[in-house]
């Protein structure tokens, strides 16, 4: 079995919505792989994250993660898989040690190991030296970093991050970028959504660019840039197929 | 179990950093309870602890008016102004004073009512020596019908307190007749008999006062029972309030971790929802049963501090430890509820807390259910403010034991229970964190 994620025809319209948020969407993700999934604002692709971590149900079609069902098989796949969501998911009034020791320990995780693998990654990501401040006080950045670190605390296979540098620093976002690519290596996947198309061109070995809940076109990012007529960088692909006009 | 215990850990680390909290937990409420029973202790004490001012126009000069001053004086209760600026008081200048708002209550005693009196008597009197063949007879004639004590109050009493001072005087007066009569036989009975060892004024008062009253404890354990009072009542009522209160902090709380984004985090971590509400229920439930003490303490050490009484625990002080619990639970379950169900801090915080006012309105905090309607009475069993209330004065006042609360505690378990389990049910449906 060769996918990560594997996504048919999904389909989900919200209460009150004119529009779909997914119309149909099929993509899959391989193992080993960092995927980009890209696509303007209302494209679809927080509620393609929400609905592989069980947090929605499809209206219709398919979910799975390594083989799993999305709507069925819930905490086997959170188990294995690590969110970084878009909010700062982390208690602001407590220090980011505290944060880590307290969710680690709802993991059903041993506070040593807990230590163990919060020292690394505090380390890794430049915030050993704030790990004792409270996280509201922490910098844009810094909050990034401490939510990325909050997902990765039981080790998952997968991780999914849904625009983890969205108003970071350059300095921030490098360390967060080098750190992904490294976690990549590690052999882990990587499903990761932004609207920096550099970043995503940089990092991910394939892109699928979505748009009104619809696949449009997926591809190495070299592979899309070559194969689109008057195309040389990523961001040209994307306004070739989703259009120049603003999306709400 | 670990999952519930790091939660309480957490609450506990948030808890103390949130000094707004624990003011809103502790300080409101005790500055609450010592203030309502200051407001409060004057009507709630009984009348026989209270002094009145009272303004006293004798136009009568005569026997019946100086007992009626006397036993007004004997019963302390009553202060007996009859002269104002040495001048006796006018049947004119005590309307005024009472129109003016500078005394509650007056009473004028009309010209020859002690005269009205002894004629009453010696009717009496001469009725019963005609009866007993005893040949003698008092002077009578015609009766007055003008001759009556007039009562004048101050507007703005109350209908209770117009009551009480005319049950009270008309004990005074009935005790003045009464006495009058007895003097009126005995004057008869020596006018018959020469001998009047056995019929003197003394032992024909004894006859009347045979038959006395005298208030007894309800229990039978030879204890102390501790009637109604401000502190007895507004400490635990109070206290109980300030517990249900924590439903503002801990809606705004869980609304607050969702805006933020920590409870999407909690959601994402595998079978850790129920652990933490449950830690979150636990901790805040501690969090009340450590209140309630504090309050009782205020009630025991600091109230004689301010002249108020101090509070009484009863019989089984250590039954108050369960019955916090529940009281407890069921406040924050109910706060869980509120913010699990709400969306936004502005729709729970102001239902959180009028939500609280009515309960405590239903359930007797404000005014004892006794005095509701029965209608009222029936609605205010929904209120876990009154199984609350009622409960913690089943110990204090009753003087209970824990058997005696266990139908307390049950309903405000189950009330918690219920509003819990409401709350699991509305979290599990998916995306419940997200905003």
């Amino acid at each position: 079995m060769p996918f990560a994620i594997e996504i048919d025809g999904l389909h989900k319209q919200y209460k009150g919505a004119w529009n779909p948020a997914l119309d149909g969407l099929s993509l899959s993700v391989k193992k080993n792989q960092v995927m980009g999934l890209l696509g303007p604002n209302g494209a679809g692709k927080t509620t393609c994250i929400n609905i592989l971590c069980g947090l929605v149900d499809a209206d219709s079609g398919s979910a799975r993660i390594y083989d799993m069902d999305c709507s069925r098989d819930t905490l086997a796949i959170r188990r294995m898989t690590g969110v970084v969501p878009q909010q700062i998911a982390l208690f602001y009034n407590m220090s980011a040690w505290e944060n880590f020791m307290y969710i680690g320990r709802l993991y059903g995780l041993q506070d040593n190991i807990v230590k163990e693998r919060a020292q690394n990654l505090l380390e890794r990501l430049g915030l050993e030296k704030h790990a004792d401040k409270r996280v509201g006080r922490y910098s844009g950045g810094m909050k990034r970093r401490a939510n990325i670190i909050a997902s990765l605390l039981h080790e998952p296979q997968l991780l999914v991050l849904d625009e983890p540098t969205a108003g970071v620093d350059v300095q921030s976002r490098a360390m967060i970028m080098s750190f992904l690519d490294e976690y990549h290596k590690r052999g882990n996947t990587i499903l990761y959504t932004s609207h920096l198309l550099e970043e995503a061109e940089q990092l991910c070995d394939e892109v699928v660019i979505i748009d009104e809940g619809k696949f449009i076109v997926n591809g190495s990012p070299k592979e899309l840039v070559a194969q689109t007529a008057g195309c040389s960088r990523l961001e040209d692909v994307f306004l070739h197929y989703t259009g120049h006009s603003v999306r709400d | 179990m670990r999952k519930t215990l790091a939660t309480i850990i957490k609450e506990w680390i948030l808890f103390r950093r949130d000094l707004a909290g624990l003011l809103l937990l502790f300080i409101m409420p005790a500055i609450l309870i010592i203030v309502m029973a200051l407001v409060q202790d004057a009507p709630f004490r009984d009348y026989q602890e209270l002094r009145f001012d009272l303004l006293l126009a004798d136009n009568d000069h005569g026997s019946l008016a100086g007992q009626i001053k006397d036993g007004l004086k004997q019963s302390k209760n009553f202060h007996v102004i009859d002269s104002i600026d040495g001048q006796p008081l006018s049947d004119q200048k005590l309307k005024t004073l009472l129109m003016q708002g500078k005394y509650k209550v007056g009473i004028v005693i009309p010209k020859g009512a002690t005269a009205e009196v002894v004629n009453s008597a010696n009717t009496i009197a001469n009725n019963l020596s005609k009866k007993l063949g005893l040949g003698s007879t008092l002077p009578v004639r015609e009766h007055r019908n003008d001759a009556y004590i007039r009562m004048y109050f101050d507007p703005v009493s109350k209908p209770t307190f117009r009551t009480s001072i005319n049950y009270a005087l008309d004990k005074y007066i009935t005790y003045a007749c009464s006495n009058e009569l007895v003097k009126r036989v005995s004057k008869l009975s020596r006018m018959s008999n020469e001998d009047s060892s056995t019929t003197d004024d003394e032992s024909m008062a004894k006859v009347f006062d045979g038959v006395g009253l005298k208030e007894e404890a309800l229990n039978d354990k030879g204890a102390y029972t501790h009637h109604m009072n401000s502190v007895q009542h507004n400490v635990p009522a109070w206290a109980i309030f300030g517990i249900f209160f924590i439903v503002v902090p801990i809606g705004g709380h869980i609304i607050r971790e969702r805006e933020e984004g920590s409870a999407l985090r909690i959601e994402l971590i595998p079978r850790a929802h129920i652990s933490v509400a449950l830690g979150k229920i636990l901790f805040y439930t501690m969090v009340c049963v450590v209140q309630f003490a504090v309050m009782c303490s205020i009630g025991i050490w600091v109230m004689p501090l301010i002249q108020l009484p101090a509070l009484h625990l009863g019989l089984h002080p250590m039954a108050l430890i369960p019955m916090a619990f529940a009281i407890g639970f069921a406040a924050t379950s109910y706060g869980y509820f509120v913010g699990t169900i709400f969306k936004t801090t502005n729709q729970a915080l102001p239902f959180g807390a009028i939500s609280i006012v009515i309960f405590s309105a239903m359930g007797g905090i404000w005014v004892p259910i006794e005095l509701l309607s029965p209608a009222m009475q029936k609605v205010a069993l929904l209120s876990p403010l009154h199984w609350a209330l009622d409960g913690v004065h089943e110990l204090i006042l009753r003087n209970g034991s824990f058997a005696d609360i266990v139908q307390h505690i049950v309903f405000l378990l189950c009330f918690g229970t219920c509003l819990w389990l409401v709350s699991i049910y509305k979290y599990n449906k998916r995306g419940h964190s997200i905003q």
